[in-house]
């Protein structure tokens, strides 16, 4: 039984590998916010450095008349000491209201970064919560390595050499000349200390092997989990449980101090719901955005949508109390025509979309008959670089469409690489989670009590859904991670009903591609 | 001591006895000094700045320290060789050893100048290890070893500097100020092996696990055994350990009373003053055990001298630390003399302050004596080593005139 346990987790470890997983979103580890900071508008992109602790570097543009200051400083969620004094950040030549700072992140997990503003409209703050992990692996350059082993090759011939002159001629009185068994006994110091050198340099490059996959260990890697169909045929049903140990023990607080494993903290809804599961086809065709209902959050049932059969990649975010987001990653293969004619979502929030958009297509036609236009920046979109993800919605009649609210959003983009390895769910606040955000606003001295923060958050966030946002075009933060062929899904409610537009996004290389 | 040569003439020989070293002369011993000074000084302040402060540049004070000392060590060392090899005196071109034939100069800046290219190399190393695998705030990494290594190449040179003119000098009172600057520059390498030392062996909290008496005899013992056998001041052991403690206690005084706080997130202990070093080990004890016995045996039972000192060095350190750590632990520490319980500023304090680390217990995870014992007949084993291959260095480096 353990076995079988061990070996399932190790097939989902098999298959969640292919993806470069960077904590919540995958393949996309930069943190995007737009929003209000007291009475300016910014936009603030948080290059993370993908190894803890690490350098991360901040980015703030400021809409409208220039400010006078900018400053950021980072926190976690349960710093006991208070806050470090704030950087400040500097103008950056050349571009109007931007500003850039470099910010030391020295704990890993769930971290905020704190921009404050200051200027004549007076001060303002916005929280950008970031997830500290390692992410990447550096390989050694070719050029650095040929330098630091010229430089190894130098550094050793000279310690011989110094040995050798040592045995030779450091005990000799002044002026007298090494005899010939000086020279001899310089040979042997110098064959015996290289010996001994090398002997060192082998033991430090066997350490340095072992901190590196000590190293590979410690980059992050989700919450192993895995989808299955129901077998009940009759009522189709997508089964996704998390099948982390330590998740599943994690109230077991013998079993966690027997296997040393972290303390955990509860999952928060974020914007309403605990989890935001993504089905996509491995193609591309087709794309499903549920949320499922959970008791024990562990087993996450929901109704199977009719979408067409074919291999989908799975991608669940969810969020922790701690303001840590999560991306877990698996896939599924659903069989052709197992859920069609079953059109009863589990919830009314659960949306999805079948179809392959005309390549270049800047403007889509709706499923209720308006239509959708990319209406941001036409210049060719580069990795790095913001990709002017913004969208009007019109009315069949070309009038401007009414957007409501949805699930306390302006709206909902996913962005998705061909290849599976980059997926994002953003909105027009950006990357970053709401819960998050929230975990570190609403958070007070007294919230020790696993699960209190959570349920303040949540009544916060009812009072916001209910929030009208009367606007006719969307538009969401982001600079693409990496060159290549992407599909963006923007979804919108309208007159009560989820409406999906679908395009396709060609990004090229970049000069300074993000992450 | 090595007997003069028949080979030298008696003129030579006259030329190098004068009564007293000029400054002139001299000079290049106190600039390597300094540096070496510089080293530990800026080692220990970058230690607590990162216990501290947190946030820090290239060009922090303890950074800048490091990178004069680096600097002065350097071209002091490359002037001496340049000006020996192409300018250079009979004095000069007497007391010195050849490298690759044409170059010339004194053994200690020969080590120097290595030492200042490890400190160099180690450089580019770190920065891309903190790319690759993260700021390290630990001591111990494989690209600090390697500035590491610099470090202590640059004080073992200044020392052999020093070395190499007291060998030389004729004159008592030359004789006993080098010996003096000598055990300074001895009592400097110390405090460098104990800062490598600190993670595992500082704290009264590493005092009852054998690993705590491992480390210091295998590292200090042999140290301070070369040391005194190199030297010819009366209780060398003795000094240079006094040496040690002093610097160590002043650097713990001056931190505690500059002001200063954490700069970077998360602070879980927001310290108002620099967080000192842990107060220095009791090393004079077991320094007073070397230099009587070495005192009592000479120089011609080196194998049994070894014996005896590795176990009477590790058996002094027991019977003294034991209770100085119990002492350490106790509220009676925690004042402004011992500086104890003061704790970076990302630490969450806790009971383990208060608890000792690196205990030798058995599977079930309590104390065992049969562990703990075997683990200090290591440590005895090991500084019987270490005490062997110190004098052996120790008369070598007695031996040194260039």
């Amino acid at each position: 039984m353990i076995r079988e346990g061990l070996r399932r987790v190790a097939v989902t470890v098999a298959l969640t590998g292919i993806y470069i997983v960077s904590s919540a979103h995958v393949g996309s580890p930069d943190a995007w916010y737009e929003g209000s900071a007291g009475p300016y508008h910014v936009t603030i992109q948080v290059k993370m450095p993908g190894v803890v602790p690490g350098v991360a570097q901040v980015f703030v543009r400021v809409s409208g008349d220039p400010v006078d200051r900018v400053t950021v400083f980072a926190n976690k969620f349960d710093a006991t000491g208070g806050a470090p004094p704030p950087e400040d950040a500097e103008r950056v030549t050349g571009e109007v209201g931007l500003w850039s700072a470099k910010l030391w992140l020295m704990a890993g997990g769930s971290n905020s970064v704190n921009v404050g503003i200051a200027g004549p409209g007076g001060s303002g703050t916005a929280v950008v919560p970031v997830l500290n992990v390692a992410t990447r692996r550096l390989e050694l350059k070719r050029g650095m390595g040929i330098g630091l082993a010229a430089t190894g090759v130098v550094l050793f011939v000279g310690l011989v050499t110094i040995v050798g002159a040592a045995a030779r001629e450091s005990t000799l009185p002044p002026g007298e000349q090494p005899s010939s068994r000086n020279y001899t006994r310089a040979r042997v110091a110098m064959g015996v200390s290289s010996l001994l050198v090398v002997l060192l340099l082998f033991g430090g490059w066997r350490w340095w092997g072992s901190e590196d996959q000590a190293f590979a260990r410690s980059i992050f890697k989700p919450l192993p989990s895995e989808a299955k169909l129901s077998d009940d045929r009759t009522s189709p049903r997508l089964d996704f449980t998390i099948i982390d140990t330590a998740w599943i023990h994690r109230s077991d607080t013998a079993w966690l101090r027997k296997h040393h494993a972290n303390s955990w903290t509860p999952l928060i809804e974020d914007h309403g719901k605990l989890m935001h599961l993504f089905l996509i086809r491995e193609d591309l065709g087709a794309m499903a955005h549920l949320h499922p209902s959970t008791s024990d959050t562990v087993h996450f049932p929901s109704t199977l949508p009719p979408i067409p059969g074919g291999r989908y990649r799975v991608f669940a975010d969810i969020v922790h109390e701690s303001g840590f987001a999560q991306t877990l990653v698996t896939s599924i293969q659903i069989p052709t025509g197992v859920a069609t004619g079953v059109a009863t979502p589990s919830e009314g929030d659960d949306s999805w979309y079948a179809g392959v958009p005309v390549r270049g297509a800047r403007v889509v036609k709706l499923a209720d008959g308006s239509t959708m236009t990319w209406a941001g920046s036409s210049v060719p979109l580069v990795a790095g670089r913001e990709a002017g993800l913004e969208f009007e919605v019109r009315n069949a009649d070309e009038s401007p469409a009414q957007l409501e609210p949805y699930m306390g959003m302006q709206a909902h983009a996913v962005v998705m690489r061909d290849d599976g390895s980059v997926f994002v769910h953003l909105h027009p606040l950006g990357t970053i989670s709401i819960a998050s955000q929230m975990a570190y606003e609403l958070r007070e001295p007294g919230d020790s009590i696993r699960g209190r923060l959570g349920k303040r958050i949540s009544a916060h966030r009812s009072g916001m859904d209910a929030a009208d946002s009367s606007t006719s075009s969307v538009s969401f933060p982001f600079a693409f991670p990496k060159e290549g062929n992407y599909r963006v899904w923007v979804q919108v409610r309208k007159d009560g009903r989820i409406l999906t537009g679908a395009f396709d996004a060609a990004v090229g290389a970049g000069v300074t591609p993000a992450g | 001591m090595a007997t003069a040569a028949p080979a030298i003439s008696t003129s030579t020989a006259q030329k190098f006895r004068a009564a007293s070293i000029p400054f002139a002369a001299e000079w290049p011993i106190y600039a390597v000094i300094f540096s070496s000074t510089c080293i530990v000084v800026g080692l220990l302040w970058d230690i607590s700045w990162h216990r501290t402060i947190g946030r820090d540049t290239f060009w922090s004070p303890p950074h800048l320290l490091e990178q004069i000392a680096a600097v002065v060590a350097g071209l002091t060392c490359g002037y001496v060789v340049l000006r020996t090899t192409f300018a250079g005196s009979a004095e000069a071109r007497g007391i010195s050893v050849r490298v690759w034939q044409i170059f010339q100069g004194p053994l200690g800046a020969w080590v120097c100048i290595w030492g200042t290219m490890m400190m160099i190399t180690s450089a580019p190393f770190d920065n891309w290890w903190h790319n690759a695998y993260g700021l390290d705030v630990r001591i111990i990494s494989p690209p600090h070893m390697v500035l590491a290594a610099g470090m202590i190449a640059i004080e073992l040179g200044a020392m052999l500097m020093v070395l190499g003119a007291h060998n030389r000098a004729t004159n008592d009172t030359d004789r006993k100020r080098l010996g003096l600057l000598f055990a300074y520059a001895a009592g400097i390498v110390v405090v460098m092996a104990a800062i490598l030392l600190q993670e595992d062996a500082a704290y009264g909290n590493h005092m009852h696990g054998a690993k705590f008496y491992r480390l210091t005899g295998a590292v200090l013992g042999l140290f301070l055994v070369a040391f005194a056998r190199s030297s010819s001041i009366r209780w060398p052991a003795t000094a240079t350990a006094g040496l040690y403690m002093l610097i160590v206690m002043v650097s713990i005084w001056a931190f505690e009373l500059s002001p200063a706080t954490p700069r970077l997130a998360p602070i879980y202990n927001a310290v108002t003053h620099m967080v000192p070093t842990p107060f220095p080990m009791l090393l004079i004890f077991p320094a007073l055990a070397i230099d009587i016995l070495m005192q009592r045996f000479g120089t011609t039972r080196d194998w049994t001298l070894s014996l005896i000192i590795g176990v009477s060095f590790v058996a002094v350190m027991l019977a003294v630390h034991w209770f100085w750590a119990e002492f350490l632990l106790s509220p009676g520490a925690r004042n402004f003399f011992f500086g104890v319980d003061k704790w970076d500023y990302g630490s969450t304090l806790g009971s383990w302050r208060y608890q000792f680390w690196n205990l030798d217990v058995d599977s079930t995870g309590k104390w065992s004596a049969a562990k703990f014992a075997k683990g200090m007949g290591l440590a005895a084993l090991l500084t019987i080593i270490a005490a062997r291959i110190g004098l052996w260095a120790g008369t070598g480096m007695s031996r040194i005139k260039r």
